[in-house]
């Protein structure tokens, strides 16, 4: 006769929740992955925090009205009534013919009158928004308290065009025969000039979103850091975890959204900037926008170990204003060399970390940098990432559970742990 | 079943040198006090033990073997100024701290709110840290160092800062973890509490361990002395050879025996004299081993 042995675990009572089983937690096992358990705490309080909240909010609501301006600008059209008496009729109604064609925000109609009179109580009753009228040297445009720009610039072309066309015809030639040659055109050798203003202020605008996320991500890290310090937290988390984990997690979390925030920025100022104007030259700046995500994560990441280090050095919140001092120092640093660097300083300066996760994917929007550079800088902050990060996690470690007020970088590094 | 021990351990912060040579064991399935004053070291052994602080010689042994991360990781600890995160949901903290003790994610929860239930915050669950009453941080606080099942218990002042209630409260679980075979440290200026809770002592002074052991033993080790209530006034004991005299008030005596058959001679004086009252051995309290120890 045989007999099959049960296994061992199923004769084992399940151990109930309340009654712990000392020397054999059967429900806990060794961590993985630490690190992501901490990234996952830090976006999930930062998700429901209502500051974070309403700065996004309030930051694309900035964006979002931006562009709609910029929209409705192009949407809107401008329309003009035109008064002539009788005999001026005809020049008027050259101008609404070819406004349009001249402008295309301007539209003109046009209303007979049969004296001057009647121009002018027009123009009294708001029924016109000009008379056109012609005089013994010339026209006139004549509002009732102003003329538009645009309709008086429509006016002034069509107006000196046929009163040239007529003359020359005088004459007995053409206007083409007398414009013959006499064209001044405007051209840069490199790229176009519309495009480079447009880069130069998408570059601004992303320099200026990188110098926000740094300081705001940053400061609510190092916010962090020192909140778990100053509860002593960290005590107990260190007990749990390598508090070089815990530093990774705190980068990590912070870092994705950082990033985050800002490729949904990104995305809804791209996605409303292509039903204005700007839409045809977004084609030109799309390889840019993905060497600025690169490098903004790589950057994010050694600028948010800086703050880590900062919050870990100050033991109160009190402390962190000096203790972070240099770090904003060097974020200014970097937001006006964006502004104000150009040439050699620029090219130079877009190799040298953390400068370079702005100037280089800025050298490449604006078309200065060739096909390998971004890569070689990009290689550059990595290597200096990996430095930065091994240099922080050593600071951060040694100064974390000194509590006895500021700490400097010297007495961190030398600490004994 | 695990004990924590450590041999020699000693750690020095500048000139001073704040934990010198030390030696202690703490046994499961009981409460293990640790006393001394303020400055004697309690919370930076604590830390060593704890592997929050690196001793500078000394080791700290979990079941005879040198104690890792991961034997720490299932530890539950206090350290001796509280930390939660004040803005975070209580019910989620746990989860968390629960989960960084390596409890899959469904645990957690479940334990969290089984402790939650036990201390009377189910409904505070979704409330933020930061408005709860201090007794009710303190709790949560000591939920987060339950909520795993650890496999010992490491505890910095525990009590302090407690009302009576939550003092008694705070006892009984000790005292039912200690029961389930839990080796539970605890540190504590109040003496009385430890004398009551503990069945085993360590009495730390300027970094070194001064006593050790139980509390009877180390009641027992200290002088032995005797109460004599007589009818009439008890002065003439200073005149019995082979006693001395601690203290007279009125017809009651304090004294200790310095030579053996001291008592005899005493109780037949005394029955001479008139009627005996009472005649007992004295035990010091704690307090007095303590002073003793620590002087």
């Amino acid at each position: 006769m045989t007999t099959t042995r049960q296994p061992e675990r199923s004769i084992e009572p399940r151990a109930p929740i309340d009654s712990p089983q000392p020397g054999e937690p059967g429900h806990t096992t060794p961590l993985r992955h630490p690190w992501a358990l901490v990234a996952r705490r830090e976006i999930a309080t930062k998700l429901v925090d209502r500051t974070f909240l309403l700065g996004t909010f309030v930051t694309i609501a900035i964006i979002a009205g931006f562009v709609l301006i910029q929209a409705v600008m192009v949407q809107r059209g401008n329309d003009y009534r035109l008064v002539s008496t009788s005999s001026d009729v005809a020049m008027a109604r050259s101008v609404a013919e070819r406004a349009t064609g001249l402008d295309d925000a301007v539209r003109v109609t046009v209303q007979d009158v049969p004296d001057e009179a009647g121009a002018r109580d027009a123009l009294e009753q708001e029924t016109a928004d000009a008379w056109l009228v012609s005089g013994d040297d010339g026209w006139r445009i004549v509002g009732q308290d102003e003329v538009s720009s645009d309709l008086e610039a429509v006016a002034t072309t069509v107006v000196r065009e046929e009163t040239i066309e007529a003359n020359a015809q005088a004459a007995g030639t053409t206007v083409e025969v007398l414009t013959r040659g006499a064209v001044l055109e405007t051209e840069v050798l490199v790229g176009d000039l519309e495009q480079r203003d447009f880069a130069a202020a998408m570059g601004f605008a992303l320099a200026f979103l990188f110098y926000l996320a740094s300081v705001g991500f940053g400061a609510a890290l190092a916010g962090s850091v020192v909140e778990e310090k100053e509860s002593r937290i960290v005590e107990i988390i260190a007990t749990k975890i390598p508090v070089r984990q815990l530093l990774a997690g705190k980068v990590a979390g912070n870092t994705a959204l950082a990033v985050l925030q800002m490729a949904l920025y990104g995305v809804i100022g791209v996605v409303g900037l292509s039903f204005t104007s700007y839409g045809a030259l977004l084609p030109t700046v799309t390889g840019a926008l993905g060497w600025f995500l690169v490098f903004f994560l790589v950057g994010f990441l050694v600028i948010a170990c800086l703050w880590a280090v900062a919050g870990a050095l100050a033991s109160r919140n009190e402390d962190l204003q000096s203790t972070s001092m240099p770090i904003t120092m060097v974020l200014l640093g970097i937001f006006f060399g964006s502004l104000f660097l150009d040439g050699t300083a620029q090219t130079v300066f877009s190799y040298v970390p953390p400068a370079s996760a702005v100037l280089m994917p800025l050298r490449v929007l604006d078309g200065s940098a060739a096909w390998w550079e971004p890569f070689v800088s990009l290689a550059i902050l990595l290597v200096a990432a990996g430095l930065v990060v091994l240099v922080a996690e050593r600071l951060y470690r040694r100064s974390l559970l000194q509590t006895q007020g500021r700490i400097s970088m010297r007495q961190a590094w030398s600490a004994p742990e | 079943m695990g004990h924590i021990e450590t041999r020699g351990l000693t750690r020095t912060f500048g000139d001073v040198r704040a934990v010198d040579g030390v030696d202690l064991v703490v046994r499961p399935g009981g409460l293990t006090g640790f006393v001394g004053g303020n400055g004697a070291g309690k919370t930076t052994t604590m830390r060593m033990v704890m592997g929050v602080l690196r001793p500078d010689a000394g080791e700290v042994l979990w079941d005879d073997r040198p104690m890792t991360a991961a034997d720490r990781q299932q530890f539950g600890y206090m350290p001796e100024e509280r930390g939660l995160y004040p803005k975070q949901k209580i019910a989620d903290q746990l989860s968390y701290f629960g989960r960084l003790s390596g409890m899959p994610a469904a645990a957690a929860r479940g334990s969290v709110a089984e402790h939650l239930e036990r201390f009377g915050l189910t409904d505070r669950a979704n409330d933020r840290v930061e408005t709860l009453s201090l007794g009710n941080q303190q709790r949560v606080q000591i939920i987060a160092a339950l909520l795993h099942e650890p496999t010992a218990l490491v505890l910095d002042e525990p009590f302090s800062g407690l009302d009576p209630a939550a003092v008694d409260a705070m006892a009984d679980i000790l005292r039912d973890r200690a029961a389930s075979g839990v080796p539970v440290l605890f540190s504590s200026h109040q003496l009385d509490l430890v004398e009551r809770l503990c069945d085993r002592l360590v009495v730390l002074a300027r970094g070194r361990v001064v006593a050790q052991g139980s509390v009877e033993s180390l009641r027992a080790g200290g002088p032995t002395r005797y109460r004599i209530v007589t009818e009439g006034d008890a002065g003439w004991v200073r005149d019995v050879r082979g006693i001395h005299v601690h203290d007279v008030d009125g017809s009651t005596a304090l004294l200790e025996l310095l030579t053996d058959g001291a008592d005899q001679a005493l109780l037949r004086e005394a029955v001479a004299r008139g009627a005996v009252r009472e005649f007992t051995k004295v035990v010091p309290p704690l307090s007095e081993v303590y002073r003793e120890v620590t002087a």
